[in-house]
């Protein structure tokens, strides 16, 4: 047992591990309702609010061990949100306020940003990784393993594949650049997550990660009729 | 990490497909395979893996696993004992051995077994059944890079390491689809691609990779030594030979400088159909260059002059001087998790453990001792000389460990008659496959995720499998069945009560592995040559000298393909893998996400002879060789040359080896399935 303020010995405590993305594989086998203890980087702690909002994992069993990244692994993540709410171990460091590589896309003409993605995508290999590696990634169906949007057996996918997955996440990525990491081709996917979020701030001011907030992508009808004066030709 | 509350465990181990090697956890759960999650201290795969790894659990607890004994009777497999099974099994072997000579029997080792396990299959052969017919798929794959570069160099393996790829500044692929076959590999290639490295692909075939090249030269199937003489003379011309190298490191020189000086760029362009200004090109590019490593797989092997391909890489690399150092050499990329290792260990015919050759009666004497027992010093047959010795009714008996001779090798109709000429044929498998399906007797074996052992990967380095969960049914790992069969064969010194154990003794007997036991490897990243306990291992192979001393310079000549296309066969059949599935299949097309992605057998035909025969993308069309036809669907593409079409072996329902030809290089007895004559009629 270790208490707060204790020296956790040879606990490591920086497991370079999606911790979120190890318990979703195992949570439908922990059925005996006991508490689950996680070590919760900012990260893993926007990423389980995700699961709890959407009912994926009961709220109340989850323990999190709220963990403060040191300033080595903020600067590998290109983190601009590393302190959890609550910091048990370690201590509470900043993040960045800006990733290198988005600004300079940003400042590239439109054709020469096409052209850079336009490379990084034809290195991709279909290997799922970024897919199966995502903590936010939990469709039972996923639609990147259906024909019609991504053929099969090609290799590379094609850029759809990508935009699909881009769009896919807006409302859940929490950036934790698991998929850039996990990336055999080194496709720097972090950055077109961060991209896409910055994108998605401005437009619906909404940020992934938080429990309270609803996605803007989400419509809640309540007692309104469904005949309106949408397009009825199909 | 376990807990208590549910039995969690994540076993580090190493994956079964390619040669890569690459380490990952397998998830369990209560005895079940629930997932793969990478390891990120892993050196080779950094946290990464290709599809096939990420689904390598999926297959283990299939249903179609073999989980009892199985003999025929009446002409079906019937369920038997374990007790029945390997008395009935040495019995057969026995009476055959009395009647016929140990030399009518034959073992197949196997790439997909470890190390510890083919030691144990040669050493049955050789010491109780006083055989050296052992042999395994690596004849059909890299047979010809183990005669070429021990010509060479002294040594058929990588010459250097596969993170090196990520430091280079040029590389050199030719015969190797890396991003589909080695992922991994291709991924630390990748790497050096976004460092600024300068890639030259040469491949008939358009390949992910290829398409990322800065040169790509599609060279006509079997015109591989042309093109590279070329470049050699190119190098020659322009003044760009390493000359300290030749002189301090290689004899021979002057015998390569006549015979490449007949290659004029016109000559290699109407031979190989390369351009001459590309070739240049490439060439000045590699002789220039501070790190350049070539790679090279099958394209190059699997060639009736496949030897002699081979030394022409060797000449090339030796002529620029990289070699020796960090980030340059020539790497056989291997294609299976062990083939390497089943290579050290001593499954070849002609080879010890170690590669010690059996007709040195020094070697021979230092086995003898070792095992207790006299050793025949005749070579024995290679797995492509068996079949044909099986056909002609000399071969009596074949003992496949995890081997689908009835897919992957080539003629399979040929290979058919001889297997059913067999008076025994066992198999021990994993599932139930075309090979099972002519077996006499049938065991089944633990796979990967299910057995401690090791598999040595295409950079040499010996990696550990942990056992995650138990094999299903009675199934049992090779390593054991090996034992028991020898115990009912009366031999001795096969009391092995773990892997472990096995691998001190192979350590004892191969200098290579010297320095190998499983405690050590368990901690650290060894590659061989490791001949002593206190020894590091070895990143680099001929850094200071080669292994056989001086390097030698083989004249090698272009040769036409054993067949060439013909009026009735008007083009060039070639074969290889996709991403999605691996071999024979039996793994892959029983693992649902692989197989969704690519299910069905086809055919790459280029769209200007698709056009002319009137096929469109899609369409079914029949594709045959002198030796046999197959009916499969046509992919129209660019990324096939004119005149050749592609088509993957992986698929029984099409396979693609019913037309492939059986000619073999003369020195390997490797077969040429890179090339036969084929045609091609709409559906």
């Amino acid at each position: 047992m270790i208490s707060k303020g204790e020296d956790p010995g040879d606990v490591r405590t920086d497991v370079p591990y999606q911790l979120i993305t190890i318990l979703s594989n195992l949570y439908p086998w922990m059925t005996d309702g006991k508490k689950i203890a996680v070590v919760t980087r900012k990260c893993d702690e926007k990423a389980l609010a995700e699961f709890f909002k959407r009912g994926y994992f009961a709220r109340d069993r989850v323990i999190q061990i709220g963990l403060a990244c040191n300033r080595e692994q903020i600067r590998q993540c290109r983190c601009s949100d590393p302190v959890p709410s609550v910091v048990d171990i370690g201590e509470p460091h900043g993040g960045l306020d800006t990733d290198a590589l988005s600004e300079k896309l940003m400042a590239m003409s439109s054709e020469e940003r096409l052209r850079f993605w336009e490379y990084q995508f034809r290195k991709c290999n279909k290997c799922f990784a970024c897919t199966t590696n995502c903590p936010v990634c939990f469709c039972d169906e996923c639609v990147l393993e259906e024909r019609t949007f991504v053929p099969e057996r090609g290799v590379p996918p094609g850029m759809s594949f990508h935009m699909i997955r881009a769009y896919h996440l807006s409302d859940k990525c929490i950036e934790c650049g698991e998929c850039e990491r996990s990336c055999p081709a080194g496709i720097p996917l972090l950055t077109l997550r961060k991209l896409v979020a910055r994108d998605f701030k401005e437009m619906y001011g909404f940020s992934p990660g938080d429990e309270k907030t609803v996605s803007p992508l989400l419509t809640t009808l309540e007692g309104e009729s469904l005949d309106g004066d949408e397009c009825d030709e199909c | 990490m376990e807990m208590n509350a549910m039995n969690v465990k994540h076993v580090l181990t190493t994956c079964p497909y390619c040669g890569t090697g690459c380490n990952f956890y397998l998830q369990v759960v209560e005895d079940k395979l629930i997932s793969v999650v990478p390891c990120k201290t892993d050196e080779i795969s950094r946290g990464q893996l290709c599809i096939k790894g990420y689904n390598a659990h999926a297959f283990v607890q299939h249903p179609d696993r073999l989980k009892t004994p199985l003999a025929r009777e009446h002409g079906e497999l019937r369920q038997i004992s374990w007790e029945d099974a390997l008395d009935r099994l040495a019995k057969e072997i026995r009476r055959i051995k009395e009647k016929y000579g140990p030399d009518s029997i034959a073992f197949l080792a196997s790439a997909k077994c470890t190390n510890e396990e083919n030691y144990l299959f040669q050493k049955l052969a050789r010491a109780v059944v006083h055989t050296n017919n052992v042999d395994h798929c690596a004849r059909l794959c890299h047979a010809s890079t183990v005669t070429g570069l021990l010509y060479s160099f002294g040594s058929g393996a990588m010459t250097n390491t596969i993170p090196e790829f990520g430091d280079a500044d040029f590389i050199l692929i030719t015969g190797s689809n890396t991003l589909e076959a080695h992922p991994i590999i291709g991924s630390h290639m990748l790497r050096a691609l976004d460092k600024g490295a300068k890639i030259v692909v040469v491949d008939p075939r358009d390949t992910p990779l290829s398409r990322l090249a800065h040169i790509r030269l599609s060279q006509k199937p079997g015109s591989d030594i042309a093109w590279i003489n070329g470049m050699i003379k190119v190098i020659i011309d322009e003044g760009l030979v390493n000359e300290e190298f030749v002189r301090t490191r290689t004899s021979e020189f002057d015998k390569l400088k006549e015979v490449v000086m007949g290659y004029t760029l016109e000559m290699v362009e109407s031979i190989a159909g390369v351009k001459g200004k590309d070739l240049s090109k490439a060439a000045r590019l590699y002789a220039k260059a501070d790190r350049a490593m070539v790679a090279y797989a099958m394209g190059v092997t699997q060639h009736s002059n496949g030897t002699d391909i081979v030394m022409a890489l060797a000449n090339l690399a030796m002529v620029t001087g990289h070699l020796g150092k960090e980030s340059t050499g020539l790497n056989p990329l291997r294609g299976q998790c062990n083939v390497q290792g089943s290579c050290d260990s001593g499954g070849l015919p002609n080879l010890f453990p170690g590669y010690q050759r059996v007709d040195d009666e020094q070697v021979r004497a230092k086995f003898e001792q070792a095992w207790g027992v006299e050793l025949p010093e005749k070579p024995g047959l290679t797995l492509t000389c068996a079949i044909k010795e099986a056909a002609l009714g000399k071969l009596k008996a074949m003992i496949v460990f995890g081997e689908n001779v009835m897919l992957s090798d080539p003629d399979l109709t040929h290979v058919e008659e001889a297997l059913k000429e067999l008076e025994l044929l066992a198999v021990v498998d994993i599932f139930p496959t075309e090979t099972t399906k002519l077996a006499h007797i049938v065991l089944p074996a633990a796979c990967y995720a299910e057995k401690d052992g090791t598999f040595t990967n295409t950079d040499r380095a010996v990696r550990l499998l942990r056992k995650a969960v138990d094999p299903p049914g009675e199934a049992m790992p090779d390593w054991k069945i090996a034992c028991e069969l020898a115990k009912r064969l009366g031999a001795k010194g096969f009391d092995f009560s773990s892997p472990a154990e096995i691998m001190d003794e192979m350590a004892k007997v191969t200098p290579i592995y010297g320095g190998i036991d499983h405690g050590r490897i368990d901690r650290e990243l060894i590659r061989w040559p490791c001949p002593t306990k206190e020894h590091k291992g070895t990143r680099i192979l001929h850094a200071q000298k080669f292994t056989k001393g001086l390097g030698t310079f083989a004249p090698v000549h272009h040769s036409p393909p054993a067949e060439s296309p013909s009026e009735e066969y008007p083009f060039i059949l070639t074969t290889g893998r996709n991403l999605f599935q691996y071999h024979t299949g039996t793994m892959t097309r029983r693992s649902p996400k692989l197989e969704r992605e690519a299910p069905e057998p086809y055919a790459e035909v280029n769209n200007g002879d698709a056009k002319r025969l009137g096929i469109s993308e899609g369409d079914r069309i029949m594709v045959s060789s002198k030796r046999g036809s197959i009916t499969l669907l046509a992919r129209v593409t660019e990324r096939i040359i004119p005149g050749s079409v592609f088509i993957p072996f992986h698929y029984a329902e099409a396979a693609a080896n019913r037309l492939t030809n059986a000619a073999l290089d003369p020195v390997s007895k490797i077969p040429e399935l890179k090339v036969c004559a084929a045609r091609i009629q709409k559906g």
